[in-house]
Order: C-alpha cells, then structure tokens, then sequence
C-alpha cells in the first residue's frame, strides 16, 4: 500500500522534477562557463579561433570572455608564463570568486612548452607550480577543437559525467 | 594614394635584375669565380671609415668599425643623411675580452643599409649613448644594457626593460650561469 | 585649460577640441601636446593598463598617467612574456632554432622563419631552387593576409565592434586550411628549412588558393563598403594620432606605420630578397600620418597580397624544392649576416654572427613591433584614453614580438 507521499510523487511526474541541489549546480555551472581573457601568446589566438564562427565556443555555453576575474569562474592559461608575469597571473587566480577552475592549455602552461632548455631564466614551467589545474591541454597550439574537448572534460569533471559524444576524427578525402 | 618611390638614382646600384633567382647565388664549386669588381662606397663622403661589403653576402651595404667615443658622432652623420635606426645590439667576444655594440641603421628611400661597430672593453663596458640623436634608442639600449651589461653614459632611464625590475644577471654574457 | 566642451563629441574632428584629435598634418619634428594638462597644476593619478587587457593584444602594461581622460604620460612596460630566443639560438643548431622563429610573432609566422632560413642560406651561399622561392612567396603572402585579418578583427575590437572579428576569422580559417593540407600546422608552421622546403605543394592547395583569391576580393569589398566606409570607424580613426615621417625615422618604425606617414618604405623594394623583383604589386602609401592610413595601407596590402599570390601561382615553375647537397651538419663561415623581410608588421631582421660552429654565435632578432611601440609615448600624449587605444591598435602590435 503507498504511502501518501509516495503517492504524490506519482501525480506530479508529469509536471515536477526532483533532484539534489548539487547535481543542478553543477549542471548549470557546466553549461555557462565565463572564461577569463587570458591569452598570453600563441595559444591565444587559438582560443580566439574557438571563440569565432568555425569552432564555436557558444554552443557550450562558454563564450562570454569576461575581462575582470571577478566576474570569470574559469582561467584558460593561454600561452608561457613568465617570472615577471607570474606575480600578476596568482593575483588574477586570487582575484577569482569560488568556485573557479583552471585549464592549462598549450605545452608552455603545462611546463613551459619549447622554452625549457638548460639556462632557462624567464619562463615558469608550467603554471601548476602556481596554482592548481584541473585540465591539461597539450599541443603548440592546440587546435580550437582540442580546447572544446578540454573544456567538455572540464564539464565532466564538474558533473560527473559527459554529456557530449565524442566525435571521432576523419581523415580528410 | 602614392605609389611607391623608385630608389634615388644615386644610390647604390641595385642587385641583379629581377631574374636573378635568389640572393647569395653563386656558381658551383667547379667554375672559377670571376675577379670581383671594386663596390661602390655611396657614404664616402662622411667622415666615417665606411667600407662597402656585397649586400648578397652579408645583408648591409656599408660597414665602419668605430671607436666608443665616436659612436655619437657616426649617429649625427648618419641622421643628417636621413638614416633611420633600425637596431642596437652586442655581441660579446669574451675570448678577446671586448664587447662589440653593433648599430644598425636603414635608409627609408634609398637602398641603403649602414652598419657601425664599436668595441669596447668587457670588464667595463661604456659607450655615450645615441638616445639624444635618435629616441628609438632608448628602448634598444635598455635592451643591451639587459643582455649584456653594457652601460650607455647619459641614458634617460637604463633600467631593465625586458628582465624582472629586480634582475642582476646579464643573460647573454658567455659567462652567464642560472 | 582643458576642453571645456560644449559640443557634442561626434560633431567631427574639427568641432572637437581635444588636443590628440587633428585634421593637419603634423608638422616635422613636432611633438604631440606637451601643454599638458599637469603644467597647470591639475592632479594627476597612474593607472595600469594591463598585463592582463583586453585591447594589449598580448602582455603588455602601459604605465598610464592620466588627468581625468587625458593620457599626460604613456610608458609601456614590456618583458612579461620575455622567452629569450635570442639565448636559446645561443644553445640549438640552425635547424634546431626554426621553431622557434614561428613562435616570435606567431601570426605571421612564415616570414619569421624565411628571415632565419635566409640568413643562414645566404651566409652558406645555398642556392634556393626557383619552385621553393615561388612557393615561399605564396605562403608568406597568405600569412600576410591572415595576419591583417586578425589585426582587423582584433583592432574592431578594441575599437566596439564586434561582428567584423567573425568575418575576419572566418576567413582566415579559409587560408588555414590551405595551410594546413600542406604544411601540418594552423599557426606556428615551422615549413622553410635551410635550403628550401621539405614538403612540395600539391594541386588540392593550388586549386584551393585560386578559389581564396577569388573568393576573398568580394569579401574585401564587403568590408570596404561595412566597415572602412562606416560613420563611426571614421570619426573614430581620421585625425587620431598623428605620426609623421620623421618621428618614423627617429624611432625606425617600419611596416604600414612609416608606410602610413607618407613614406614608401617596403623591405621587398628596397632590400629585395626571394623572387619578388619578379612580381608586380604596388606598395599601398598614404600621406596623412593618422590611424585611418594606418588602417588604410594594410587594407590595401590584403589587396595586393592577393595580387602576388595569383601571379605567383599562375608562374610557379616545376622542379624540386630543396636544394642539392644542403650539409647535414651546418656550419657558417665566421662573420655576421643579415636578412630582412618584410612581415606582416614591418621589417624584420635576423642578424647571425658565426665562429664557424655548429650552433650560432650570436642570433639577434630586430622586431618590427619594437620600434613601432617606441613612439607610442610620444605619440600619446594629451589623447583620451580611447584615442590612445585606437593609436596603440593601430600600430598591430604582437607582444611576443617585442619581448622576444
């Protein structure tokens, strides 16, 4: 015999939807991720060409490149970070309002890319020295597409699950 | 809107004609090399020690090699023919103890390209600057300044300009260690 | 002092009072505003533009002293994105050094790398093969237009418009594909090598650069008539920061900022390199000194890139596209040995200094951006702020350039 609440929750089916807080959230937060603009050499302009009409970063939410960290909730470290820079891009991390991710895109943020060579004064190796990160995206520069893929495993990892197909590259004919 | 201007006739002869295929072209190794004939000198008339060099070979057409003190005077002469500054840079001969500053100078309408040199001694590298006679020095001696540690007397503002505000080291020193 | 205005600002440049804004041209030697409003006592304050900035294009802080909306003193601060590959040339064989040529100013990265390749092939007196040439010379004069295409849309930007960045990209993503099928690479290619090319071109890429150059020639028309024609591009560009010829000269500004002050100075004309002697294009001079001829000339050079490209794929010869007997280990005879070209930005020049080693003894690299930023303090003073901005995008800066 149900209960009354149990029966409740049958009529509203139709109509209502139940879930944990935390999983709405998330969600939310994964469809509208506000990068910062924070292009420092090269990778930026890969990270412009995701923005633009061909690989379209709006179509997951994360177009809006806000310039004043305290308006961004993500960081892409697009580009090599330097000793001199270095104090500017922790005081932007610390800027940012919780919760705030991190990628690293391109081999200068994740280590200092080509620019590491014994004598090596300027560059820092990779900005996790700095602060964390939570996605790593290889390549000098990656491709517009590698940065989507980068911020579709940023959203899996914020709900949990991927929520996007993976498309398999084809050769071209 | 101007079209562009054709080289001042009185310049220094253009290269081959256009057909030639590309620069520093020369026979293969069999073909003896025909005897070269004398460069024109077009900057003779400076008091400057300029020598001409094969633009094909080295990329400039005039060459004077000048002591520190004149470094001023050789920039006064070259702005009065209309030069433009194109950069300034060291090289550090460390086997010899010296350090060469390296000037490099353009002309905007005519197909001209000066170089001057100056060695100066490494343990104490001073120069007069140029940044009176042309601003565009500025930045390019605060850059030397960085890599070498080479001091510009009378500069507005030799701080480090590519290096931290609170860099010691001079990278490009052959004797530069982290 | 200061601009008591009582009229409204889009009234036009002659109605507006401010000090940056002019329709003369600026007399020789003349200094912008030094009249400035702190010499009457006015209190000024100092405020950051960057690192981090939306319209620096890159890591670059300008130490702004301002009074109210009137830059009183610009002084560009540099060296947050300093990766020192003059040093690294210090430490890489010639070979080794090429990527890292794309990656100084990686928007027109090609000619970056023919400036290294052709330093070191004229002091080893390699002889490129005629194909190599031809091919360089599209290449580079795609790059070229990529280039100003990012420019444009960057600059739009800056200036509010944001539609133009889309266009501009779109159709720079046209020549990145073409790019790509031959080369690998989207942005830093790293495709010259000591002696030519490693890689020929095939028909796909010939046939697709026809299509470009005719599919891009209506689309510059679109923007000619969208955005160069526009109302407020134009109050916002003619009689903005003036830069004369001699201030050029002073500083050794090169690229479409001399070529925007009246003085037609093209590194393909006047220190001829590759095969270009063999094209016919002209070089796009306006006299006014303002960022409309600015804006201007590198419109016009799409143009003639266009021009060179079709010639040169129309004229490209058969053969092979390395050179025979390139040394495996590459030393250079001791001396020092320039190449200039000219970049999207303006001259660029390698300059290697060899003791008949395997790796270089000294790789200087002279960056165009360099000395267009010099004058950018000169030139500022007594602007509004937005105006300076306009300046500064004007001159195409690439930070990574500057720094190196």
């Amino acid at each position: 015999m149900e209960t009354q609440a149990e029966q409740t929750l049958k009529d509203c089916a139709p109509y209502v939807r139940f879930a944990k807080l935390d999983e709405l959230l998330a969600l939310s937060r994964a469809n509208s991720l506000w990068p910062l603009t924070f292009g420092l050499a090269c990778c930026a302009i890969e990270m412009m060409a995701a923005g633009a009409a061909r690989f379209d970063l709006a179509r997951f939410g994360a177009e809006v490149f806000r310039p004043s960290p305290r308006q961004a909730d993500l960081m892409i470290v697009a580009g090599t970070v330097n000793k001199k820079m270095a104090e500017a891009v922790k005081t932007l991390y610390d800027q940012m309002p919780e919760p705030k991710w991190v990628i690293a895109m391109g081999n200068c943020a994740i280590s200092g890319g080509p620019f590491v060579f014994p004598g090596q004064y300027a560059v820092i190796e990779g900005v996790d020295k700095l602060f964390p990160v939570d996605v790593y995206i290889p390549g000098c520069p990656p491709r517009p597409e590698a940065l989507i893929e980068g911020i579709l495993k940023l959203e899996e990892k914020l709900t949990g699950k991927r929520r996007w197909p993976v498309v398999k590259s084809e050769p071209r004919a | 809107m101007a079209t562009e201007n054709q080289p001042n006739p009185s310049a220094v002869p253009t290269p081959p004609p256009a057909s030639a295929p590309a620069p520093g072209a020369s026979a293969p190794a069999a073909a003896p090399l025909p005897t070269p004939t004398p460069l024109p000198n077009p900057l003779a008339h400076l008091p400057l020690p300029f020598q001409p060099v094969d633009f094909l070979l080295r990329g400039y057409h005039v060459d004077a090699s000048v002591e520190g003190g004149q470094a001023v005077s050789a920039a006064e002469c070259l702005a009065k023919e209309g030069f433009a500054l194109d950069t300034i840079t060291g090289v550090d001969w460390m086997a010899l103890g010296q350090m060469e500053v390296v000037y490099d100078y353009f002309h905007p309408t005519r197909v001209l390209r000066a170089v001057v040199r100056a060695r100066i001694p490494r343990d104490n590298p001073e120069i007069p600057t140029i940044s009176g006679v042309f601003p565009g020095a500025n930045w390019h001696e605060r850059e030397a300044h960085d890599f070498f540690g080479i001091r510009f007397l009378g500069h507005p503002n030799l701080t480090p300009f590519l290096l931290p505000e609170d860099a010691t080291y001079h990278p490009l020193r052959k004797d530069f260690a982290l | 002092m200061i601009i008591e205005q009582t009229k409204p600002v889009l009234e036009g440049p002659k109605g507006d009072a401010s000090p940056g804004r002019t329709d003369e041209p600026i007399a020789p030697g003349a200094v912008r505003a030094s009249d400035a409003p702190a010499a009457t006592g006015r209190e000024t304050f100092v405020i950051n533009l960057g690192p981090q900035h939306p319209a620096t294009h890159g890591v670059l802080r300008v130490k702004m002293t301002m009074d109210g909306e009137y830059v009183v003193r610009a002084e560009p601060v540099c060296g947050y994105i300093h990766r020192m590959h003059e040093k690294m040339a210090e430490n890489r064989t010639y070979a080794q050094f090429l990527p890292n040529t794309s990656r100084i100013d990686y928007l027109s990265a090609m000619t970056y790398t023919h400036a290294f390749v052709g330093a070191v092939e004229r002091a080893a007196k390699i002889q490129v093969p005629r194909r190599a040439e031809y091919i360089r010379v599209i290449t580079s004069e795609l790059n070229r237009i990529a280039s100003h295409l990012v420019w444009w849309g960057a600059f739009l930007l800056d200036l509010g418009g944001f539609t133009p960045l889309l266009y501009a990209f779109d159709d720079r993503e046209k020549i990145l594909d073409l790019l790509e099928g031959i080369t690998g690479a989207r942005l830093t290619y790293c495709y010259y090598r000591v002696g030519g090319l490693y890689n020929d071109v095939d028909d796909a890429f010939l046939n697709g650069t026809r299509t470009f150059v005719t599919e891009m020639r209506p689309r510059l028309k679109m923007y000619r008539a969208l955005v160069t024609e526009n109302i407020i591009l134009r109050k916002r560009l003619i009689g903005i920061g003036p830069i004369s010829a001699e201030m050029c000269r002073r500083y050794g500004a090169t690229g479409p900022v001399i070529r925007g002050s009246g003085v037609s100075y093209d590194v393909r004309r006047l220190e001829p390199y590759s095969v270009y002697p063999e094209f016919d294009f002209e070089v796009p001079t306006f006299p006014e000194g303002d960022s409309m001829a600015r804006y201007l000339v590198r419109m016009e050079e799409m143009a003639q890139s266009l021009r060179i490209i079709e010639q040169a794929v129309d004229k490209l010869p058969a053969g092979p596209v390395m050179a025979e007997r390139v040394p495996r280990v590459l030393k250079l005879p001791m001396g020092d040995y320039c190449y200039a070209v000219e970049a999207a930005r303006g001259r660029f020049m390698v300059r290697v200094v060899s003791d008949n080693k395997e790796i270089p003894y000294r790789v200087k690299l002279r960056t165009p951006c360099l000395s267009n930023l010099s004058l950018f303090e000169e030139a500022s003073q007594g602007m509004l702020l937005p105006d300076a901005l306009a300046l500064m995008g004007s001159l195409d800066l690439v930070i990574p350039d500057i720094d190196r």
